[in-house]
């Protein structure tokens, strides 16, 4: 069942503005936080559970803890970048409430002593970014932004800043490069951002989701929000849900939710005449489950990874018995093939070499054993490189390969497509 | 200082030290691209993998400091995989140009693959293309597909030479090594970048297609260029010299040297030098005549010198010193004028004085000579003081007999050469002594062919006052001379007067 405490609100009209949001009790999160000492919001969310929404799941709480105790100026950055293939969670969340991802930014900035934020948005959005720089001018016209927020002494400037359209720059030290001006590569690690980041200042790097959780928590309290899914997955969590089924779109459950019960209530169903095949659970990154897997996971943290897969971004991507994996596959492979920033050699040369393999085994212009050296090249690409792109372009592969390995032969001894008789992958050609 | 093994080995290195540094102490050898001792950390080609115990995935070796009771492994299956395939990588979109790349033979893809690859390749799809022989600059070429972007000559623009020219441009496999609009690559220290490639992605126009690497051999000397003395290594055959390349000397060029000192050599080939006697004849109507054998040239001269000592008079016989050559030499020749010439008009000739105490903050310096150090101090030992300026005044009207003149090796370091010679030849008959030729010497009494700084060995003294030593790594002209060599013939032939 849809558990709504983020997108409680989001159908009432004028919910973007500040009247609408402060009408159903927006920026309490923040008067309440400004009376708190910082370490004790830390302790708080440190306390709910709360894990990064970003993809990586590593706790909040943890995260800001890392800061160096100094009077250091230190910067926080919300992650809005959203470019994993398969997400639009963040987007939905900064086009009808923008003001619950700024005030959880100013608390979050107030817990971690931080005067200065910025959003980072994807360039292709356009229209989150009008409605959230609107957002930001009346929260300064209120006082919960720029000097002396609410008489509390702490001041805090939040600015929004457009990229440029690469996938890359939603890893938060490319997004730190790009803030800075730089080409929007990431950086070498250590030194993580939480010690040396933007302006090589202590960083924080939060997504949309995660700072907009904060909101909740504050205003609720860490043990109301563990009352929601498992002891080390708590809370809930905001899905974005494509494929052939009955209702696509965004939906808030507890985690731990099972998804057997997401794919028949939320998302209606497969529509008429096709059959689930397969899951993507968050985000093209993540390894695919068949649809045996699928019924029988839960959607939370430690039932991924039990299954060898993750909960990403929270990216669903519902893959239907009418979906040549082999096509599916090589769209991907495009997709990192063209968003690799190129610095590590086996990402830059990997990505482009997986894009070629697929490509020709969609058209039928292989041989067997390029099924093995596809497998092969992933697994080389994997825990080599400078960011997690390397490994997010190479998941998938092995992945679709020791799942539908057989879509592959198929491609390559018939050369036709197993599932379609004629596919994209072959009409590429 | 932690403690750490690495294959089964102990070693002990100052905290904060990296792993391959660390296995560089014990010998072991890792490979890499990207990591330069001279250049930040970009741990972009990932080559350096090693296993560290404890952690599940491999670690690269450049970008990872030591730690206490740290267990490496270098070489062990696990590692030699992953080297293999960061290699192959390398590999995949690589033209394999090597029959016609200068880098063969001291390309470290090549070399890696005959160390950690040795395998067929699996590649069978289309290459990227990219664009080849690109002129970046005066002194360097780029070729586009042999370039694995490592970023060392990028790195080196940013952070050595400062000057921001290069830059990789594009994505993923587009990437492109290329310099920035309307920004060549034209510094003056553009060559080091060749140098760090370890591709043959850059190439140096002055070496490009002269030789096979092979076909070289190398010798260690200094750049003679100016008085910083950088630690070079010289390339040369039969044919000559080919190249000069920096050597790593921390506390006098680091790892680098500028690019005007690569040009060193060239005086030294045998089409520039002086490779014979010539003596103005006077009795066939001061016509040259060549060829006189040296030994000869040198007993007529200290016989000359020693009629006029005997004649006296303390002004007849004047020696002026540039500070091209080494202290030995001066020693030689000083130690003659002082006991036996008996002279004191020992005069130190200058050049570009304008120029002269110029720095450009990296190495190179105004003062174009390679000993001015050394031949300072050992005009002190001697107690002799003169300046060019003295001799300048002195020199108005044949006051001397005779002018002996240690003249500039490199004269392309000598701007207002021809000026001067004037005023030699109108001091006195000139003995002069050089390594090269030149028209505008025609008027001297004898021209006596000396070593090149390749064909001889002693020291010199930079600037700062460390003396470093020369080499004879080659012989250029066999009957040249070191000025200890005049020194003693002219010492002989004098009858050793004291
Ligand atoms: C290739 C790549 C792309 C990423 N893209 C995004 C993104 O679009 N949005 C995001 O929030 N995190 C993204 N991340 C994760 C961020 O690096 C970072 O972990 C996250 O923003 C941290 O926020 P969180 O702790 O709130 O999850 C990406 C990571 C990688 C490796
Ligand atoms: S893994 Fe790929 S995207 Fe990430 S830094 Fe390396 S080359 Fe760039
Ligand atoms: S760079 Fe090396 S491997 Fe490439 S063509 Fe030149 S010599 Fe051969
Ligand atoms: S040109 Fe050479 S040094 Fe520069 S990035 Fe390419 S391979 Fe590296
Ligand atoms: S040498 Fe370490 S990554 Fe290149």
């Amino acid at each position: 069942m849809e558990n709504r405490l983020l997108l409680k609100h989001y159908n009432e009209p004028g919910y973007h503005t500040l009247d609408g949001y402060v009408k159903f009790g927006g920026y309490t999160a923040l008067k309440k936080a400004l009376k708190m000492k910082p370490e004790d919001i830390i302790t708080e969310v440190k306390n709910s559970g709360l894990r990064g929404r970003g993809g990586a799941g590593f706790s909040t709480g943890m995260k800001w803890s890392f800061l160096p105790n100094n009077n250091e100026p230190r910067y926080l950055l919300c992650n809005a970048d959203e470019g994993e293939p398969g997400t639009f969670k963040d987007r939905y969340m900064m086009e009808l409430a923008p003001h619950q991802v700024i005030e959880g930014m100013i608390c979050s900035a107030f817990a971690i002593k931080s005067k200065k934020s910025y959003i980072y948005i994807r360039g292709e959005y356009y229209k989150p970014y009008k409605i959230v720089e609107k957002a930001i001018q009346e929260a300064y016209k209120a006082g919960f932004l720029g000097k002396n927020i609410l008489g509390s002494g702490f001041d805090h400037d939040l600015d929004v800043y457009r990229g440029a359209g690469a996938y890359i720059v939603g890893e938060e030290t490319a997004l730190i490069s790009s803030l800075e001006g730089k080409k929007g590569q990431p950086k070498l690690k250590p030194p993580f951002p939480a010690v040396q980041g933007y302006l090589r200042k202590p960083t924080i790097v939060n997504n949309v989701e995660t700072l907009a959780a904060v909101t909740w928590i504050l205003n609720n309290g860490a043990a109301a929000y563990r009352k929601f899914g498992t002891e080390k997955s708590t809370g809930t969590k905001v899905y974005s849900v494509s494929g052939n089924i009955n209702k696509p779109g965004v939906y808030e459950v507890d985690l731990a939710y099972p998804f057997k019960d997401f794919l028949e209530n939320e998302c209606g169903g497969m529509k008429e005449g096709f059959k689930f095949k397969a899951l993507i659970p968050g985000g093209s990154s993540c390894p695919v489950l068949t649809a045996e897997e699928a019924l029988k996971s839960t959607l939370d943290y430690e039932n991924m990874a039990s299954l060898g897969t993750m909960l990403g971004s929270g990216g669903v991507i519902i893959i239907d018995d009418k979906q040549c994996m082999v096509d599916l596959l090589n769209v991907l492979m495009h997709f990192y093939h063209h968003e690799s920033c190129g610095q590590c050699t086996p990402c830059r040369e990997g990505t482009g070499w997986l894009e070629k393999l697929t490509s020709s085994i969609g058209k039928g212009k292989s041989q067997l054993d390029d099924v093995a050296t596809l497998d092969k090249v992933a697994r080389h690409m994997m825990g080599t490189t400078i960011c997690a792109l390397s490994d997010a372009a190479a998941l998938p592969v092995v992945s679709f390969l020791s799942k539908f390995k057989d879509e592959f032969e198929y491609h390559i001894r018939e050369k036709r497509c197993k599932v379609k008789g004629n596919c994209h992958a072959q009409a590429h050609h | 200082m932690p403690k750490l093994t690495i294959d089964g080995k102990p070693v002990e290195v100052a905290a904060g030290t990296s792993v391959i540094k660390a296995a560089q102490t014990l010998n072991i050898p890792i490979a890499h691209y990207c990591w330069h001792e001279g250049l930040s950390v970009a741990g972009a080609c990932r080559m350096c993998m090693v296993e560290i115990e404890k952690n599940p995935k491999l670690q690269i070796a450049c970008n990872t400091p030591v730690a206490e009771g740290m267990v490496v492994h270098t070489n062990n299956d696990k590692v030699k995989d992953a080297v293999k395939w960061a290699l192959d990588f390398h590999l995949i979109n690589h033209p394999l140009d090597c029959p016609i790349c200068d880098q063969a033979g001291e390309c470290k893809l090549q070399d890696y693959y005959m160390n950690y690859g040795l395998y067929s390749p699996e590649m069978n799809q289309r290459k990227v293309k990219k664009s080849k022989a690109m002129s970046l600059g005066d002194r360097v070429v780029l070729d586009q597909e042999r370039c694995i972007l490592c970023s060392r000559c990028v790195r080196f623009t940013t952070e050595v030479s400062k000057t921001h020219e290069l830059g990789i441009f594009n994505r993923g496999d587009r990437c492109e090594l290329s310099t920035f609009e309307g920004r060549p690559l034209n510094n003056n220290y553009s060559l080091n970048t060749v140098d760090i490639c370890p591709v043959g992605a850059l190439t140096s126009k002055d070496f490009r297609f002269k030789q096979r690497v092979w076909f070289l051999k190398d010798f260690e000397t200094l750049c003679n260029g100016c008085s910083t003395g950088c630690n070079v290594t010289v390339s040369y055959n039969q044919n000559g010299v080919f190249r000069v390349r920096p050597r790593v000397n921390q506390e006098v060029n680091g790892f680098w040297m500028c690019d005007e000192g690569r040009d060193i050599y060239k005086h030294t080939n045998k089409e520039f030098r002086l490779d014979q006697v010539i003596e103005r004849n006077d009795q066939v109507g001061g016509a040259a005549v060549k060829g006189k054998p040296v030994a000869l040239a040198i007993q007529e001269i200290g016989k000359s010198l020693s009629a006029t000592v005997k004649k006296g008079g303390l002004e007849s016989i004047a020696l002026v010193v540039t500070a091209q050559y080494t202290v030995e030499e001066y020693e030689a020749l000083f130690e003659l004028f002082k006991n036996t010439v008996k002279s004191p008009h020992v005069y130190y000739w200058k050049n570009n004085e304008e120029d002269f105490d110029s720095f450009d903050g990296l190495l190179n310096r105004g003062d174009k000579n390679p000993n001015t150090k050394g031949l300072s101090d050992t005009m002190t030992k001697f107690g002799f003081k003169g300046t060019w300026e003295d001799f300048e005044k002195q020199a108005t009207s044949k006051s001397f007999q005779y002018v002996v003149v240690a003249g500039p090796e490199d004269q392309s370091a000598y701007p207002d050469l021809e000026k001067k010679l004037e005023i030699l030849n109108k001091a006195g008959e000139v003995i002069w002594l050089s390594s090269c030729k030149n028209e505008k010497f025609k008027n001297f009494k004898w021209q006596i062919p000396m070593k090149s700084f390749l064909e001889k060995e002693g020291t010199f003294v930079n600037f700062k006052g460390i003396k470093q030593n020369i080499k004879a790594g080659m012989s250029i002209i066999p009957t040249s001379l070191s000025l200890q060599e005049f020194s003693k013939g002219v010492f002989e032939s004098m009858g050793g007067m004291a």
